[in-house]
């Protein structure tokens, strides 16, 4: 069979880590908005702004250096100088701004307690706090960047563990790639509903008269931000794997123009999605621009700030030779303006409550309706999960009588609706196919095949067999048929002669024979591959050819 | 479906529930619509997916067939991968199958051209066609289809016999003859003067008043070569570690000779003990004996399909069928062991005015016990070992 070269991805490649990279910039960024406006509503008194600036920073860091940092041997020299030198930095930044942000002589004050000994007085719970998000943000980015990597984003490496690794118990990387977007968005979903809560009030109102629930704390912007960027990214990384698979399948891609039809339908997909949600929502619906407004007003101050930051502690070195001579600086050290996650006004436009009667009918239905399903399925699938369950239902006669009403109501639902679908499929083929006399094709049926046909049973049984007798010393030759491999391995193991003589009579009719395979042949083959795997461990006496060359020697 | 997505709507629907979270809503929409819009776009796009082949459903050895595929989208809804994977027979493709990924937008299609080499004699499916596809997503599992198989009939190989010493008893024939038994009156090859005891009704009065002596009419002799082939591919009857390639001589001498009979323009039947994937019971049905190169297509497609078939006795088929072949008819049984039930059987059929010629093909054909016992029953018998061995069809020949 002809078949030309396959698809080459390296052409791709930068476009790919370019637009993966800003998606996982832009979802921390959402975490990191959400972040900061916790903290903002939990507790005022902390520089908010400033640990959600720093949680950004690491990220742009993160990314930057992520692709060199990765090709270093865990628990090495290098690895660990590497990464100690980032920490001392990530450390030292964190704890300057934080201490500067409650003035020089908050920072002047920390100095002195370094330089004294009072390491104790720095670890104050703000700074344990954005050390520990900073490292959280560091990990999870990680964790983001790395899963790409496995998809497929690195190709060579990609493709180099695909060959290695052959562990089907491990979920694919795309799959894991989905599952940790989820479990963070989880979690962003959880400090977005802290967020509304006033926990000030509820903490001044503990006799019961609370009533601190806010409606829009802003949060929200960035939890719908990072679920829509982590369904962009979910779009890549499907391409992604996908192209690794067929890469590593050799299949050929016909399609010139994929990536960027992919791309295409990608956007239009994620913009129907949007707007049709957008719609459904009626609280949020005609807020979605301005929430977008809101998203990016937050990174641009963001970015606007961290090149401030840089610019301040830049001058803050060059200012240290006229402090010690006395002089004056001529830099003035004036902590940028930090940004703040979301204008009043744009909260109080955003937060208004749905009016429409018929549109809140259609969202509780469909609350409740999804509630429902969710429910059913959860419960499906535990009683699935659990087989003795089943069996005790069984045992109780109205369930027992229920189980069958159901299996004839489905069995009966399902015969009509095949039925009906022939009938108007049938129809419709008469109807279109009535002026030209030709019959439309069939319609294809799903099948799924997920466990080996007796044809490579039998394949991998004879295989077996040669691979086994290899190991105990009977090596097949490149030039021997599988008749005169038989032959040498039945005078080696006469007491399996049939069984040997079976298994290769069955794969070379199974290599060589259109003809159809059963399973009952290929479970006889399996029986008589257990007995020639028996023999075959069995310790042998040397043959009459082998025992001679022996005593030659 | 990734496991992280049920735990994420129910702290959703539990927020929007409890907590009169919009945005918590807004998710739910979002997620569940994302999951059930990519799932229900990639089943419905697969459904409007059309496919199909092209290419000659026969071939004979050494062809290159040339497979044309054609794939349309029917629907409007566009489809970002698709993936085909055609199924092909190793004895033809070798190790590889075509696989090939695309992507096809809305009432578009794409075609394809691959080649398989028929190597080998046989009835191969081309296919079946599994198309496969996706949501954008990746939340949900490939979708998968299956197109039904079409089917390739490799015919086998044919080798230019010139003279096969096959005996008949058919009279007035159109094959030359050395035996003046079989002159035929309509081949009168010259004319002689009268001498006593010719027959008055070879007389030619013409020549005669024209010369003024008696001229007789010389005939030329002549048979009529009505044939049946019978090819056993019993698994018993042929010695199991040259099986494969034994049987793929003993069809290739059934086609060989059936050729030649054909090129002779004389009729030829066939009846081929072996498995038929298109045959009643998985059998192939007997072909009377006819002539033509029609006749000739559908003899090599049976050969072509026939496969090697278990506990499946000869004697009787022969049996069977030689009381409905004519007086004369030269039976060729072509087998790879024969024991004495075999021999009595074609003794038999000369006893009944029909002839036999038994070819014994693979590696125990030259069975010294077989060729003693025929020769005992006067049936003749030919040994071909390897295909080599059909050389000696291949030269002049002496009486036929």
């Amino acid at each position: 069979m002809n078949q030309s070269s396959n698809f080459n991805m390296t052409g791709n490649e930068k476009a790919f880590r370019f637009i993966s990279y800003t998606l996982v910039f832009l979802m921390m960024a959402c975490f990191a908005m959400t972040i900061g406006i916790l903290i903002q509503n939990a507790i005022p008194g902390w520089s908010s702004d400033i640990i959600a600036g720093i949680t950004l920073f690491i990220v742009i860091d993160r990314l930057y250096t992520y692709k060199r940092m990765k090709f270093l041997i865990p628990f090495s020299r290098e690895w660990a100088l590497t990464l100690g030198a980032q920490w001392v930095v990530i450390v030292l930044f964190t704890k300057t701004l934080l201490s500067f942000a409650n003035g020089p002589d908050s920072l002047i004050g920390d100095i002195s307690s370094f330089t004294r000994g009072h390491l104790a007085n720095l670890f104050n719970l703000e700074f344990v706090v954005t050390l520990s998000l900073a490292f959280l943000v560091w990990y999870v980015s990680g964790q983001f960047l790395g899963l790409l990597d496995e998809i497929g984003l690195d190709q060579k490496s990609a493709l180099h563990e695909a060959s290695t690794l052959v562990q089907k118990d491990i979920l694919p990387a795309h799959q894991r790639l989905v599952n940790l977007t989820l479990q963070v968005g989880i979690g962003l979903v959880i400090m977005t509903v802290v967020t509304r809560v006033n926990l000030n009030a509820m903490l001044d109102q503990l006799d019961g008269s609370f009533t601190g629930l806010s409606r829009f704390s802003g949060a929200e912007t960035g939890a719908l931000f990072y679920f829509i960027f982590g369904f962009a990214l979910f779009c890549l990384s499907r391409l992604i794997s996908l192209q690794t698979r067929w890469n590593q399948e050799h299949i050929l891609v016909a399609s010139n123009n994929m990536a960027r039809q992919w791309g295409m339908y990608s956007a239009f997909f994620l913009l129907i999605l949007i707007v049709v949600v957008g719609f459904l929502s009626s609280g949020n619906n005609l807020g979605l621009f301005s929430l977008l407004g809101i998203l990016f007003d937050f990174l641009i101050r963001t970015l606007f700030f961290i090149g401030q930051l840089i610019f301040f502690l830049l001058s803050l070195i060059f200012s240290i030779p006229f402090i010690l001579l006395g002089l004056n600086t001529p830099f003035r050290y004036i902590l940028p303006h930090t940004p703040t996650p979301l204008p009043p006004e744009l909260l109080a436009e955003s937060a208004l409550p749905t009016n429409n009667p018929m549109l809140a009918l259609i969202r509780s239905i469909l609350l409740w309706g999804a509630l429902l399903v969710i429910v059913g399925f959860s419960v499906a699938r535990f009683v699935r999960q659990h087989g003795g369950l089943q069996a005790t239902f069984r045992k109780i006669p109205i369930a027992n009588w229920l189980f069958f009403v159901w299996q004839w109501l489905s069995k009966n639902a399902d015969k009509t609706r095949r039925t009906l679908s022939r009938a108007i499929v049938d129809a419709w083929q008469s109807i279109v196919s009535r002026p030209d006399g030709k019959r439309l094709f069939p319609r294809p049926d799903w099948i799924n095949l997920r466990s080996l046909e007796p044809r490579r049973q039998i394949y991998f049984f004879y295989l077996a067999m040669i691979r086994r007798g290899n190991e105990q010393g009977v090596e097949r030759k490149p030039s021997q048929t599988p008749s005169e491999y038989a032959v040498t391995l039945e005078s080696t193991l006469p007491s399996v002669n049939e069984d040997v003589h079976l298994i290769t009579e069955a794969f070379v009719k199974a290599r060589y024979s259109p003809r159809k395979i059963n399973s009952e042949e290929a479970n006889l083959v399996r029986a008589a591959w257990k007995r020639v795997q028996r023999a075959l461990q069995m310790p042998r006496k040397p043959n009459r050819n082998q025992a001679k060359t022996k005593s030659e020697q | 479906m990734s496991g992280a997505i049920l735990p994420l709507l129910v702290v959703l629907l539990l927020v929007a529930a409890f907590m009169r979270g919009d945005f918590a809503l807004t998710l739910v929409y979002m997620v569940i619509g994302g999951l059930v819009a990519g799932l229900w776009w990639a089943r419905r796009a697969l459904a409007q997916v059309e496919t199909r082949r092209h290419f000659n459903t026969h071939a004979f050895l050494g062809e290159k067939i040339k497979i044309n595929l054609s794939v349309k989208n029917k629907g409007w809804l566009p489809l970002p991968w698709l993936e085909l994977r055609d199924s092909l027979p190793v004895a033809l493709a070798g190790p590889h199958s075509f696989q090939t990924v695309t992507n096809l937008g809305s009432r578009s299609d794409a075609n394809f051209e691959y080649s398989v080499e028929a190597s080998k004699r046989g009835y191969y499916p081309i296919g079946p066609l599994a198309i496969s596809t996706g949501d954008i997503l990746g939340l949900g599992e490939s979708l998968r289809a299956e197109n039904q198989a079409d089917h390739v009939v490799v015919y086998p190989k044919i080798i230019p016999f010139t003279s096969v010493e096959i005996p008949s008893y058919s009279p007035h024939g159109t094959l030359r003859h050395a035996l003046p038994l079989f002159e035929d009156p309509t081949r009168v090859f010259g004319k002689r003067a009268y001498i006593s005891g010719d027959s008055l009704r070879r007389i030619d009065w013409k020549s005669s008043a024209s010369v003024g002596q008696l001229q007789v009419r010389l005939f030329e002799p002549s048979i009529a070569l009505e044939t049946f082939v019978v090819l056993n591919l019993n698994a018993d009857d042929y010695y199991y570690r040259s099986r494969i390639d034994s049987m793929e001589l003993a069809i290739v001498i059934a086609a060989s000779i059936s050729n030649w009979i054909i090129g002779k323009k004389q009729i030829v039947g066939m009846l081929v003990n072996g498995h038929d994937p298109l045959g009643t019971n998985s059998q192939p049905q007997a072909i009377p004996p006819r002539k033509g190169k029609l006749h000739l297509m559908r003899l090599l497609e049976t050969l072509a399909r026939s496969e090697v078939i278990d506990n499946s006795a000869l004697v009787p088929l022969i049996q069977q069928q030689r009381h409905q072949l004519a007086w004369g008819t030269t039976l060729i049984v072509i087998t790879g062991q024969a024991g004495d039930d075999l021999l009595d059987e074609l003794y038999q059929a000369r006893r009944a005015g029909q002839n036999a010629i038994l070819i014994l093909a693979g590696r125990s054909a030259s069975d010294e016990t077989v060729m003693r016992r025929a020769k005992i029953f006067d049936i003749p018998v030919f040994p071909i070992i390897t295909e080599r061995d059909l050389k000696i069809w291949m030269q002049a020949s002496k009486h036929v």
